[in-house]
C-alpha cells in the first residue's frame, strides 16, 4: 500500500515537472495552430511579389498568355515559348540517340542472321521456267518510291546526324554546303514522296488485305524458324510492311507540308509537335526498310529479279508463295488461252505471266 | 570577363517601341525581319505591362544546341552570334529559342527560310570588326567601338537595360529598393504591396540610376 503511494507521488511529481517545462512553448504552439504571425513588426509583413503574376503570365506558367505587339508574324507575341525546351529535349536527347540505337539495333540483327542462315536459297534451285510477279507499273511505281525515300531519307539523316558525324569530317565549310544541299533537296523533293505514297497505296492495296492464313504466317515468323508457311501473292511480312509504310508515310507526307511550307502561319509548338511525328515515323520507316531490302537482295535468293525484271522463278514462287503460284497457274491456262486469240504479248506492260526467258 | 544581358524593366517599358526602330535603323536589318519586339501583357486592362524582347544571350543556348550546322558560337563577351555563311536556314532554331529571337528573311523557293538573323547585341559577326561584310550580314558593331546595344541607349525610360549582367542586376536591385520605399506611402505601383517602410524616399519613384 505504501509502496503503490509513494510511486503515484512520483509519478505526478514527473507529471508536474513536465508540465512546467513545456509551459513557456504554449504561447508558439497557439500561434502555430491560428496560423497568426507575429504582429506590430512591419519589417516582417508577409507580401506578395509586385511582379509575380505578371512573370508567372510571361513565363506562361498556368495559361497560354498571347500579348499584343506591333511587330507581325507567327507567335510574336508569345514572350516566352515554353515547348521549345521541350523539343530541344527530344531532339538533343531522345531522338538522336535512340534512333541511332534502333537503326544500328536492326542492322546488327540483319547481320547476325545472315551470319547464322546465310542466304536463304530456292529449294530445288531455279527452275528456268519464270513467272511474272510485278507488272512493269507495279516495279515503277516501286522504284519512284524507293528513289524518292532515300533522297529524302539520306539527306534526313545529314541534316540529324551531320553535326556529330560529318562534321568532324568535312569541317564546318564543307558540312555546310552538305547540309544547305541536304535541306534544299529534301524540302524540294519532299511534296513528291506524297505522290509516291499515294501511287504506292493505290498499287498495293489489292493484295495487301488480310487473309486467312496470315496469323499463322505471322506465329511462324515466316518460316524462318523452320517449317514451310503458305502465303498468298504476299505473305503477312510484307502487308505488315505494306500497312506500316502507308501509314508511317502519309504521317511523314502530313507532318512534312506543315515543317516545309514555313510561310503558312503555323505556330512553332505546331512545328515542333510535327517535327516530332516526322522524325519518329522516318526512322521506324527506315529502320524496317533495312529488313525489307535485306529481303529483297542478299537475304533471298531469286526476290531481286521481281522488282528488276519482274520475273520470279517458279519454284520461288513455290517455296515462298504457294498459294499465289496456284493461282496464277490457273489463271494463266485461261490467259495463254486469250493471247493466242489477241496474238501474242500485249504491249500495254502486261506481259505474258509465264515467259521462259 | 563580362556577361552580357538584356534586361527589361517591366515597370518601366511605356511600349514606345524606340527600341525596335533603333534596332532596325542602327543594324539595317532585312525587310520582314525584327530583331527586337515589345510585347503587351493585359493590354488594356489593370495590370498591363510591357516587355522588350529580344536574344537574351543564353549561357546554355538552345538554338546553339540544336543547330545541325553547329553555326553558332559565344563571344569572350557573353554574346551569342552565329555565322551567317555556316547558317542553312533550317528554323530549328527557332523552335528551340524561348524567345522568339531567330528571324528568317523568306527568300527561296515555297518562300522557305533565307539564313537567320537575330539580335547581335550589337556586336557585330564572324567578320573582320568594322568591314563591309560584317555591317551588311550582321549590322553594327558598336561593342567593339565601346558602346553598349543602341536598343538600350536609346531607351527614353532606361527600361531596357544592356550590358555586363553584375552592373544590370546591380542597377535593378536599387531601383527594386527604392520602389519599395515610395510604394508604402503612396501605394501607386503595386497593388497590395508594401516591402518595407520609407527610408526617407518618400514620393520618389525611383533612385537616379
Amino acid at each position: 500500500m505504501n509502496i503503490a503511494r509513494k510511486r503515484q507521488m512520483r509519478n505526478v511529481g514527473i507529471l508536474t515537472l513536465l508540465l512546467v517545462l513545456i509551459a513557456p512553448l504554449i504561447p508558439y504552439a497557439i500561434s502555430a495552430v491560428s496560423g497568426s504571425s507575429v504582429q506590430g513588426n512591419e519589417y516582417q509583413t508577409q507580401v506578395k511579389h509586385p511582379g509575380g503574376d505578371l512573370w508567372r503570365e510571361v513565363r506562361q506558367r498556368d495559361t497560354d498568355v498571347i500579348g499584343r505587339t506591333q511587330v507581325k508574324g507567327v507567335d510574336t507575341g508569345i514572350l516566352i515559348n515554353k515547348s521549345g525546351e521541350d523539343w530541344r529535349q527530344y531532339r538533343m536527347e531522345m531522338l538522336a540517340p535512340y534512333g541511332a540505337y534502333l537503326m544500328g539495333a536492326i542492322l546488327g540483327l540483319i547481320v547476325l542472321f545472315y551470319l547464322v542462315r546465310g542466304t536463304l536459297r530456292i529449294p530445288g534451285g531455279f527452275s528456268g521456267k519464270k513467272i511474272l510477279r510485278f507488272t512493269l507499273n507495279e516495279r515503277m511505281v516501286h522504284w519512284f518510291t524507293v528513289v524518292i525515300f532515300w533522297l529524302l531519307g539520306v539527306t534526313g539523316l545529314i541534316l540529324l546526324y551531320g553535326r556529330m558525324v560529318l562534321i568532324p569530317l568535312l569541317g564546318l565549310e564543307g558540312f555546310s554546303i552538305t547540309a544547305s544541299a541536304s535541306k534544299e533537296v529534301h524540302n524540294l523533293i519532299g511534296p513528291l514522296f506524297l505522290v509516291a505514297m499515294l501511287a504506292l497505296i493505290i498499287t498495293f492495296i489489292k493484295d495487301n488485305f488480310y487473309a486467312s492464313g496470315d496469323l499463322k504466317w505471322l506465329f511462324k515468323a515466316g518460316g524462318m524458324l523452320g517449317g514451310h508457311v503458305s502465303a498468298g501473292r504476299f505473305n503477312a511480312g510484307e502487308k505488315v510492311w505494306y500497312w506500316l509504310a502507308s501509314f508511317l508515310g502519309l504521317a511523314l507526307c502530313v507532318t512534312g507540308l506543315i515543317l516545309d511550307f514555313a510561310i503558312l502561319g503555323q505556330s512553332r509548338e505546331i512545328m515542333a509537335l510535327s517535327h516530332v511525328i516526322h522524325t519518329i515515323a522516318a526512322i521506324v520507316m527506315i529502320a524496317v526498310s533495312f529488313g525489307h531490302i535485306y529481303l529483297g537482295t542478299a537475304g533471298m535468293e531469286g526476290s531481286l529479279s521481281s522488282m528488276s525484271t519482274g520475273y520470279v522463278d517458279e519454284n520461288w514462287a513455290k517455296a515462298h508463295h504457294d498459294r499465289w503460284y496456284e493461282e496464277m497457274q490457273a489463271t494463266t491456262t485461261k490467259d495463254s488461252k486469250q493471247e493466242a486469240v489477241a496474238g501474242g504479248v500485249a504491249a500495254t506492260g502486261k506481259a505474258s505471266p509465264i515467259s521462259d526467258n | 570577363m563580362a556577361s552580357m544581358k538584356f534586361y527589361c524593366d517591366a515597370e518601366r517599358c511605356i511600349e514606345c517601341n524606340g527600341c525596335v526602330t533603333a534596332c532596325k535603323n542602327e543594324n539595317e536589318v532585312p525587310w520582314g525581319v525584327n530583331r527586337r519586339r515589345v510585347v503587351t501583357i493585359k493590354d488594356g486592362e489593370p495590370g498591363e505591362r510591357s516587355l522588350s524582347v529580344a536574344c537574351m544571350h543564353c549561357s546554355d543556348a538552345p538554338c546553339a544546341a540544336v543547330c545541325p550546322v553547329d553555326c553558332f558560337y559565344i563571344t569572350d563577351d557573353g554574346v551569342v552570334l552565329h555565322d551567317k555563311d555556316i547558317c542553312i536556314g533550317c528554323g530549328y532554331c527557332f523552335y528551340a529559342c524561348p524567345f522568339g529571337a531567330p528571324q528568317f528573311p523568306s527568300s527561296a523557293a515555297f518562300g522557305s527560310r533565307g539564313k537567320m538573323d537575330k539580335c547581335t547585341f550589337c556586336a557585330g559577326g564572324p567578320e573582320e570588326n568594322f568591314s563591309s561584310e560584317e555591317k551588311l550580314k550582321y549590322g553594327s558593331n558598336r561593342l567593339a567601338e565601346g558602346k553598349l546595344p543602341l536598343c538600350a541607349e536609346m531607351c527614353a525610360t532606361k527600361a531596357l537595360l544592356a550590358g555586363d549582367a553584375d552592373i544590370v542586376s546591380d542597377i535593378y536591385r536599387k531601383r527594386i529598393i527604392n520602389r519599395g520605399a515610395s510604394v508604402m506611402n503612396w501605394g501607386v505601383a503595386y497593388e497590395n504591396a508594401g516591402l518595407r517602410v520609407s527610408q526617407g524616399k518618400a514620393g520618389k519613384a525611383s533612385s537616379t540610376d
